[in-house]
């Protein structure tokens, strides 16, 4: 969880106050979360390196706007989440028909309490992003907040402008079918 | 002789499952195995350097090295 402490103290900073170990703190304590949230989101190396130079920009452009009533981290990953939404729909990149598939993996035998087992590590992250891209834009996303520990499932459901209860219902289908994918490509 | 070879087929075969065994992992759940993904991502450091070229506009006095106290540069 982040720490409310860190929020307030750099919310309560008027815009001049910003120096540049406030910018380098700032990219170094969240720049891993977002370029990994945008990595497995498009699902594209450059363009997840593009995007998280995209959404650092803004946020610093914007630190006038941030006004401490949410983490830092969950105000970044909203500028995030809202820019990966755009250049996916503006792409229309992804071909998959996840909804139909979901309702697959929702029908068959639970296995989310069964271990995910991999014998190798070396192409796991082509494993996980067949396994994520095979999912709707919600599934994907929930999976990858929920992923991050500092953040609450109150924060992710505000992410996502869902209720904590049916952030929680979803998750666990969405669990249900990373799983089933995740089989699938092993 | 065919003694010899079958022992060393089957000891061949045991070192390969207890090597496999060494080499699986298991994740109790889809975020713990992201989380360990995540982990092993390193974030590109071009990225850094593309912001703090285009990130000149913004207070410049402030944060003309900013990228600096990253890198120690």
């Amino acid at each position: 969880m982040n720490e409310p402490v860190a929020c307030e103290s750099i919310g309560a900073k008027t815009p001049p106050a910003w120096a540049a170990q406030d910018l380098a703190d700032l990219y170094d304590e969240h720049s891993r979360a977002i370029y990994y949230l945008a990595l497995r989101f498009l699902g594209d190396p450059q363009k997840a390196e593009d995007a998280t130079h995209d959404v650092f920009l803004k946020a610093f452009r914007r630190l006038d706007q941030f006004r401490g009533e949410a983490s830092v981290r969950t105000w970044l990953y909203r500028i995030a989440i809202n820019h990966c939404q755009n250049l996916c729909q503006s792409w229309n990149h992804r071909h998959v028909q996840a909804n139909s598939d979901d309702a697959i993996w929702e029908t068959t035998p639970a296995k989310t309490d069964s271990p995910l087992r991999v014998l190798e590590t070396k192409e796991l992250g082509q494993h996980i992003q067949k396994s994520l891209d095979a999912l709707s834009d919600e599934y994907r996303l929930l999976l990858l907040l929920v992923a991050d520990e500092e953040l609450s499932y109150d924060e992710i459901a505000a992410l996502v402008g869902q209720s904590a209860d049916a952030v929680r219902g979803k998750l666990h289908r969405a669990r249900k079918a990373f799983a089933a994918h995740f089989e699938k490509t092993l | 002789m065919k003694q010899q070879t079958k022992l060393s087929q089957k000891q061949e075969h045991i070192e390969e499952q207890q090597t496999q065994t060494n080499l699986t992992k298991e994740f109790a759940s889809a975020e713990e195995l992201l989380r360990f993904d995540a982990a092993q991502t390193a974030v590109p450091p071009e990225i850094a350097q593309r912001l703090q070229k285009n990130s000149t506009d913004i207070h410049p006095p402030q944060l003309r090295s900013w990228w600096k106290n990253l890198f120690g540069g």
